[in-house]
């Protein structure tokens, strides 16, 4: 088998996506909830320099994957506000108390 | 040289795996920067050298600095309760969308060769000259951020100072 | 400089929208000023914009293969329904500064009309077909947001729902054709399309001509989906001004107007545009005679108005159609606001409570009734010119039957325009009702638009030559002088429309004599009460739909993991599509 550093690396995309997903429908944690988005998208980010890197445009891919990270942090801090104030208002993480909406 | 690039894959993986599996949540946090800094590590084997310096200082550090906050204000949540989907479900539904991704990807992907990098065109070239409205797109995504964690925080004033009044 | 006004256009009322909102309900006078200051500065750029009309592109954003470039053309057509929407949606603004005074909630108000105007000069400078759908929806949503102002009344959210649901109907037609269109070219340009029809299959260009029709009607309340804008006229009257008159509802006639050269050699296509003009127009003014409701009888003559712009477009008459759309936007902007006045003043809509009010009002009778006879059609106001000019389009190219009905609703439009200011300012007052005149904020928003019913119609040589072929290479519009097209109009059928227009009035004047015909013709009259039972369509559409909304809430749970499963099942459901394409 022809094995390469390009299937290693999609190994990893793959890991991180499946890893992410499945925690995605597993957990009821809203912090939990964050750390799978972030690795879900851990795993886009590589799977994005790794295409550029094999047409060779790693610079190019770099310069979008930059707007992966902000986008992603951005995610991550307001989830995280977010977070804290449903803590102290509803007194739990769980997601399942968030159905004020709901009718 | 292909055994660095599998232990890092391999850590990456188990350090996800972990941050998935750890009771705590501080632990979860820890095992989360632990897998960023290797994802770090993996960018520059791979030559997105610059990348890897933005995402060992934002992704490890920033993030887990947020994360260890959070949790600090928020606290642990003991109860792990149990998610409604059924886990085989949750399972098989995974794999077939992992698997029919990788039946997709990879027979394309396995020919390729790992060539060397020749693109001589330098990161700043690409951020500054091509991708303006990528710069600007992220100066309205943080902006946005801030507006939003801002307006967030002074909800919970306003609810402490009607607390008060009630008290 | 060009591309400085456009972006201006669009951009101001947008800036103004978000400024008034973060100004705050608290400060009010705060809200007038920015709001009428980021207007007027639109409405001037629409001006100054005027005579720098051309064919080519001013602005052109690059948005990666997905979408196509993002471009803005400013052609005449664009140009002048981009100069109609700012600068009646100024004259709107400063009319609201009096009409919502003591209002809760101006920030919402204004900074939905702000972005509304910005949206609408955007639906009509893009060439982007996609870009066009997205401004198309704008529009949509902030004139449901406008409808549903006092959301504490139940038939303003009806009416808005109503409004969003069925002018939804047309913007999937819109999307789809976009879609289409991109499927066979591989680009959103219009100008392209308009240029060379054949690079879309006959068949598929049938499919996009017809379904384009279908959204011009939803969007312009044509038949069959009329009943939308009455029902619409819930929303505040600088609204109906504004939106319901004078700009969005004309986007459906933009739209058969913008791809008239595209879609005129469709067979049928032509005969079924005239049809739905002329229905339109009769079944509205039918309606008008019989509605009660002040705002609703402006509301149908604005839907049986838009029906002669459709039947103008049908019969190859784009210059006529788009001549009179600038004639209706300025003389019913002007009905409405005068009625705005009206209604602000005794606090009703209800035509049998009024009467006798000119004595109190006389600003707002003399400038209601210029807007009338404009509306009438009676010589030398602008309506006169652009609606003899509509029926000379069609007698000359279209088929006679329809000339004939649309002379009819000609005679009809004079009649309820009659009845109409008899009803509100003449006659002895019905009930104990006190008007006050318009205050200073209504005036400076009348007294201009008054003056354009009395004068616009000078502008025909101009105006031809802003939507000639310099600007518009494919309708074929040949730039005259004022007088030479005003003669065409000299001619024995106007001598005959005007005889019928005399018709109608007579038979206001004689109505007493008339009592017998008007019982033999009372079941015209029930079945115009009952909207010809296109009411039941419309609110089966709007009933399905929400029925349908009510029975996908089960899928809602709640539960974020079921969300992502769907997703997840989603992308398998992707996956397994691609790859049994792939091979």
């Amino acid at each position: 088998m022809n094995l390469s550093v390009a299937t290693l690396v999609f190994v990893a995309v793959l890991g991180l996506l499946g890893v992410g997903l499945y925690a995605l429908l597993a957990t009821r944690n809203l912090i939990k909830v964050i750390v799978a988005l972030q690795i879900l998208v851990k795993g886009a980010m590589l799977a994005l320099v790794l295409a550029g890197r094999l047409r060779n445009a790693v610079q190019e891919a770099q310069s979008l994957a930059l707007t992966v990270i902000v986008a992603d942090t951005i995610v991550a801090v307001i989830g995280l506000t977010l977070a804290v104030q449903i803590r102290q208002r509803l007194g739990t993480l769980d997601i399942k108390a968030l159905t004020s909406l709901r009718r | 040289m292909l055994i660095w690039h599998g232990l890092v894959v391999a850590g990456i993986v188990v350090c996800a795996i972990l941050a998935i599996r750890a009771q705590r949540l501080l632990t979860s946090a820890l095992w989360l920067a632990g897998c960023s800094a290797l994802v770090a590590v993996l960018l520059y084997l791979m030559g997105a050298a610059e990348l890897a310096v933005i995402e060992l200082s934002v992704g490890a550090g920033l993030v887990t600095v947020l994360f260890v906050f959070a949790i600090n204000i928020a606290g642990e949540d003991a109860a792990s309760l149990p998610s409604p989907l059924p886990r085989p479900l949750s399972w098989v539904v995974v794999l077939v969308a992992v698997g029919l991704l990788a039946w997709r990807v990879l027979p394309e992907l396995l020919p390729l060769p790992w060539l060397r990098v020749t693109d001589s065109s330098t990161f700043s070239d690409w951020v500054w000259g091509n991708r303006m409205v990528d710069l600007l797109l992220q100066v309205v995504l943080i902006f946005a951020g801030v507006l939003g964690m801002m307006g967030l925080l002074s909800e919970r004033k306003k609810a402490g100072e009607h607390e008060e009044e009630s008290a | 400089m060009t591309l400085i006004l456009v972006a201006a256009m669009i951009l101001l009322p947008w800036a103004g929208a978000l400024f008034v909102w973060a100004a705050g309900n608290e400060r009010p006078r705060l809200q007038n000023g920015l709001a009428v200051t980021f207007s007027v500065a639109a409405g001037i750029c629409g001006l100054a914009m005027l005579p720098r009309a051309g064919a080519e592109v001013v602005l052109n954003f690059p948005v990666g293969g997905a979408f196509g470039d993002f471009t803005f053309v400013a052609d005449g057509l664009g140009v002048f329904l981009a100069a109609v929407a700012t600068v009646i949606g100024s004259l709107a603004v400063i009319f609201s500064v009096d009409y919502m005074k003591g209002e809760h909630q101006l920030g919402r108000y204004y900074a939905m009309v702000l972005f509304f105007i910005g949206a609408m000069v955007g639906l009509v400078l893009t060439s982007n077909l996609l870009l066009m759908f997205f401004f198309w929806e704008i529009t949509a949503l902030c004139s449901y947001a406008l409808i549903s102002f006092n959301n504490d009344d139940p038939k303003a959210v009806a009416g808005g729902m109503k409004a969003l649901i069925i002018t939804q109907l047309g913007g999937i037609g819109l999307l789809v054709g976009a879609l289409v269109l991109y499927a066979y070219t591989g680009s959103y340009d219009i100008q392209a399309l308009i240029a060379n029809p054949a690079i879309v299959p006959a068949g598929v260009l049938a499919w996009m001509a017809f379904g384009g029709l279908a959204a011009a009607a939803a969007k312009s309340a044509q038949f069959p989906f009329q009943t939308w804008l009455p029902d619409a006229m819930e929303a505040p009257t600088p609204i109906s001004a504004l939106i319901h008159a004078a700009t969005m509802v004309n986007a459906g006639v933009y739209l058969l107007a913008r791809f008239y050269p595209a879609f005129h050699g469709v067979p049928g296509w032509t005969t079924a545009v005239t049809l739905v003009g002329l229905v339109t127009a009769l079944l509205a003014a039918l309606m008008a005679l019989v509605a009660n409701d002040l705002k609703r009888v402006l509301a149908y003559s604005t839907v049986s108005q838009l029906g002669y712009m459709v039947y103008a477009v049908g019969v190859g008459g784009i210059y006529a159609s788009q001549f009179h759309l600038l004639s209706h936007s300025v003389f019913k902007a002007l009905l409405f606001l005068s009625a705005g006045a009206v209604i602000h003043a005794v606090g009703t809509r209800d035509m049998r409570q009024m009467g006798g009010l000119g004595k109190q009002m006389p600003l707002t009778r003399a400038v209601f009734i210029i807007g009338s006879l404009a509306l009438a059609g009676i010589p030398i106001l602008n309506g006169f010119w652009s609606k003899e000019l509509v029926l000379e389009a069609g007698l000359m190219h279209g088929p006679m039957w329809a000339y004939v009905g649309m002379l009819i609703g000609a005679g009809l439009t004079a009649f309820y325009t009659y009845r109409m200011v008899t009803m509100v300012f003449y006659g002895s007052p019905r009930s104990a009702l006190h008007g006050h005149d318009a205050g200073p904020a209504m005036r400076v928003a009348l007294i201009p638009l008054a003056f354009g019913a009395l004068t616009t119609w000078l502008l025909a040589g101009p105006f031809s030559r802003l939507l000639s072929v310099e600007s518009l290479p494919m309708h074929h519009i040949e730039p005259e002088n004022t007088w030479v097209i005003l003669e065409e109009v000299f001619s024995l059928p106007t001598l005959i429309a005007l005889l019928v227009v005399a018709l109608g009035l007579v038979c206001w004047w004689q109505r007493e004599r008339l009592a017998g015909l008007g019982q033999a013709l009372k079941g015209i009259g029930w079945a115009a009460e009952h909207s010809f039972g296109f009411e039941a369509v419309n609110r089966a559409i709007v009933g399905g739909t929400q029925k349908l909304g009510e029975a996908l809430r089960v899928t809602q749970t709640g539960w974020l993991n079921w969300n992502v499963f769907g997703i997840l099942a989603g992308l398998v459901v992707v996956l397994i599509v691609v790859i049994l394409g792939g091979r």
